[in-house]
């Protein structure tokens, strides 16, 4: 049954990616010298934000932004199989491939820039712009790889590319997957990319307005996504998964490696950032291109 | 409702009804009149079946509206006579009479334009529509002495006749005449200040249907007389793909950095343009772009339309004297959203099939680095489109008087409605034309897509189920909708006023400024490549060129000087030499 299907893939996105959330905030914080808040605490803010009074509503549109986010989350996560074998948690990815994949992520960003941009605050206004400029940026060396990989197995289908790799893509063409994992770094929102969000450099970014349960819903929504991209990257680099525990194992690799490259580095500015994004992944990503495509012929 | 200024469009669009429904050719020798070896002729073909519905639904549209504008008798008859030169350029099925509705068609757009241009802009217009017309008479002239015929049916046989340098000469003259009237950037020093001073009705016309005609000659150019599909002239579709490449890639930037609103749709004109240019390096591109042809045509219309008519009510036409207007008229902003979604080419809408298509084509090709550039311009395409709907309908309203304006008159919402309609339609049935799609494709004999349900649009890399992902969509965003408000027990408090709001501890007033559509995309100056685009303009090659221009023409005022004797001295030492030459 196809509604238990998404329920679970639903339900243990959920959970993962507050898992994961508190993890991050644990290991940031061990980082840098601290001790940080305990696994669950990001779950329980979630439960708490739920439960809260908003403090403030700007009219239907600022009510709806949050739902189209957290809608574009959900729809990103059902066309993305967990696992490339069998037929369950493949959700409605036999209904689509990966072009779709692409546009459904960024639809969830797009819905809420009309609830930020009602609200009428200049600064949630600017992160929005932000976010959206540094969007294309850190798409570029994103659609290189994936193009390249796309070219290279004949297909657009996830689970194919998932399934044809008798060595994993990151491993076959490791040029294509370190410009994919730049662009991955910045599309977890972390450093040195995290500019959009980041609460000194504008008075807390996008979500600025949003209160109670519309923060809670872009809470769950933010890790829902990122497991999403998660399983997205192990498809496409990491040789897929087979099971739960693989697709755990694979996914915590790849999201430790993403905290660590983020408390290493300094924040950029919005322009440094898409300068160097369209400047060196983008270069890596070309180079890679072209040895992977030389390569296969 | 006045149902006069509706007669004729209506008649329109019966006769093209007419000529879908019974199809038909006609062909006529003009030996009788003393030309040797010249025939023109009319044909029903389903690819102009397909510009011609275009074409009589856009002129619908526009004359359904135009009861709100006084319009002259003379700006309407112009109209009716543009439209129907563009129906006999689809129709045509020589090249002679597509020069006849070429010419008519620039010039009538001429005489529409002068109503409202500046003069500079006119002389624009002119100057590159001469041109593009003169290097379409002469590449006609080049493809006739190949095989003596006008007719496309033996064009390719004129063409494959032609000597090498005939042939890049042919190229490149056809290629110039279309991409000056399509705007491909370099050549779209004219469109801009045409799209964005021409009446706002007008615009919607130009935008939808005019640019078109360029797309529909390309095609017939690359398909029947070049085919491209034999793949032997690699040159050609390098040149296709990138020129369209950059007219996407600069068109966005520039799009992003414009304050007026009737500039950035221009520009994304071009953008959108651009991308079909660039799939129709390949001859299985013809799908998409024909699919990208029918939906760049819907959605500028309900835009410009959308433009118009906030033009109308509160008579500004820049982000930054706009802004904060979604409360005043709902409608309008929902029906610019459904529009700015297929723009921005997201998957609940049509606008993602056609991209589907466009983007399967390339992949199919191999030419990836393209799509991927093409990937990317198509996303940096978000910002200009944010700033469309923030500009106008988000933020806060900049002046006093948008705070009491009403919803737009009902009027200019139904077309909007009616377009918006279609374009959920096609979202949730992308392959409801893949049929009429193949019967274009056969007749061209290129490769159909695989026909599969009028849910799904097929291609050869997989497909996509346009009714799932509506369905997945609006079911996800009920339930949310639903959870989140089953969880507000108590009702939230409503902002007091537009002031209230987290400011950094600060407390705005009338005095603060607040609509941020001023500097959106200003950032982008910073960042190396976009500052290089955004700094430089083709003006300064064409100023470059006039500037010569005129030295040139100096120098001959000095040889030539209008005195009367130094005139005939000239006269006479030419008429000596020819003299001299002649008998010698």
């Amino acid at each position: 049954m196809i509604i238990f299907d998404l329920l679970g893939m639903f339900l243990s996105a959920y959970i993962v990616g507050f898992l994961y959330y508190g993890l991050y905030r644990n290991i940031t914080a061990r980082f840098q010298r601290r001790i940080g808040p305990t696994v669950l605490q990001s779950f329980f803010d979630s439960i708490k934000f739920f439960s809260k009074k908003e403090s403030i509503s700007h009219g239907w549109m600022f009510y709806l932004g949050p739902v189209i986010m957290a809608t574009g989350a959900v729809m990103t996560l059902f066309f993305i199989p967990f696992f490339y074998k069998s037929e369950s948690f493949s959700g409605l990815s036999q209904y689509g491939n990966l072009f779709i994949v692409l546009y459904l992520m960024m639809l969830g960003p797009l819905g809420n820039a009309m609830g930020v941009g009602v609200s009428g605050n200049p600064f949630a206004a600017m992160g929005i712009t932000r976010g959206l400029t540094r969007l294309f940026a850190m798409e570029l060396p994103f659609y290189i790889a994936v193009i390249a990989l796309m070219s290279i197995n004949h297909s657009a289908d996830i689970a194919t590319i998932a399934a044809n790799q008798s060595t994993m893509n990151a491993f076959a063409y490791p040029l294509l997957f370190i410009a994919a994992m730049f662009s991955f770094v910045a599309m977890m929102g972390q450093s040195p990319f995290d500019v959009v969000g980041a609460p000194v450099e504008v008075y807390s970014g996008p979500a600025a307005e949003f209160s109670g349960k519309f923060l809670a819903l872009l809470m769950s929504q933010s890790s829902i996504m990122s497991f999403a991209k998660l399983v997205l990257m192990v498809n496409l680099f990491l040789g897929g998964a087979d099971g739960f525990l693989e697709l755990l194992g694979k996914t915590f690799v790849l999201f430790f490696f993403v905290i660590a490259f983020g408390a290493m580095y300094g924040r950029f500015k919005t322009p440094q950032s898409v300068d160097f994004l369209v400047k060196v992944p983008t270069a890596i990503a070309v180079i890679g291109l072209i040895l992977a495509t030389l390569g296969g012929q | 409702m006045k149902i006069k200024s509706l007669i004729f469009p209506l008649f329109t669009a019966f006769v093209v009804l007419l000529l879908v429904s019974l199809g038909g050719a006609w062909q006529m020798d003009l030996s009788s009149f003393g030309l040797e070896h010249i025939s023109v002729g009319l044909k029903v073909t389903a690819l102009a079946n397909f510009f011609a519905i275009l074409i009589a639904f856009s002129l619908l549209t526009i004359s359904f509206l135009s009861e709100k504008y006084s319009l002259s008798k003379s700006f309407k008859l112009l109209l009716y006579l543009l439209t129907w030169s563009m129906l006999l350029i689809v129709y045509a099925s020589d090249y002679l009479l597509f020069f006849v509705g070429w010419e008519v068609m620039s010039i009538t757009t001429y005489l529409l334009l002068s109503y409202t241009l500046s003069r500079e802009a006119l002389i624009k217009y002119i100057v590159f529509a001469i041109a593009s017309a003169m290097a379409l008479l002469t590449s006609i002239m080049i493809l006739y002495s190949g095989a003596d015929s006008f007719l496309y049916a033996d064009a390719h046989q004129a063409y494959v006749a032609l000597s090498s340098t005939l042939k890049v000469t042919f190229v490149t003259l056809m290629l110039f005449a279309l991409f000056v009237k399509i705007g491909v950037i370099g050549f779209h020093y004219w469109l801009v200040d045409a799209y964005t001073q021409s009446h706002d009705l007008f615009t919607a016309f130009l935008s939808a249907v005019l640019s078109k005609m360029a797309i529909y000659a390309l095609i017939v150019f690359l398909i029947i007389v070049v085919d491209i599909s034999a793949m032997s002239d690699l040159w050609l579709s390098y040149t296709l793909a990138i020129l369209g490449l950059l007219s996407s890639i600069i068109a966005t930037f520039k799009a992003i950095n414009e304050d007026s609103m009737k500039r950035l749709l221009a520009y994304s004109s071009i953008a959108q343009l651009g991308y079909i240019v660039t799939v129709l390096s390949f001859a299985d591109g013809v799908s998409g772009a024909l699919y990208h042809s029918l939906i760049h045509t819907l959605v500028k219309l309900l835009l410009f339309i959308n433009v118009a008519s906030i033009i109308y009510v509160t008579s500004k036409s820049k982000f930054s004297e706009l802004g904060g207007l979604i409360y005043r008229m709902p409608q309008s902003f929902v029906l610019l959203l459904v529009g700015i979604i297929a723009l921005a080419g997201m998957p609940p809408l049509g606008g993602f099939a056609s991209k589907y298509l466009i983007y399967n084509t390339l992949l199919e090709h191999g030419n990836l680095l393209i799509l991927s550039a093409m990937m990317f311009s198509s996303a940096a395409a978000f910002l200009y489109i944010y700033k469309l709907i923030y500009g106008i309908y988000l933020g806060h309203p900049t002046s006093k008087k948008l705070e009491t304006i009403e919803e737009v008159p009902s009027i200019f919402l139904i077309p909007q409605y009616i377009i918006a309609f279609i374009v959920i339609v096609l979202g949730t049935f992308p392959g409801i034309i893949t049929p009429y799609l193949n019967s274009i494709l056969g007749e061209l004999k290129l490769k159909a897509l695989p026909l599969v349900s009028a849910t799904v649009l097929g291609t050869e890399n997989g497909s996509y189920n346009g009714l799932i992902v509506i369905v997945a969509f609006a079911l996800i965003f009920a339930l949310i909708l639903f959870a989140l408000y089953s969880l507000s027990s108590n009702k939230i408090r409503e902002a007091k006023d537009r002031f209230d709001i987290a400011y950094c501890g600060e407390v705005p007033n009338e005095g603060t400024h607040m609509h941020y559509a001023f500097s959106m995309g200003k950032e982008l100056r910073r960042v190396g490549f976009i500052g290089t685009i955004l700094r430089n303009s083709s003006s300064y090659f064409y100023d470059f060129l006039s500037r010569q221009l005129f030295s040139f023409a100096q120098l001959l005022r000095r040889i030539y000087s209008g005195n009367l004797s130094a005139n005939f001295n000239i006269a006479a030492i030419f008429i000596l030499t020819l003299l001299w030459w002649s008998l010698k």
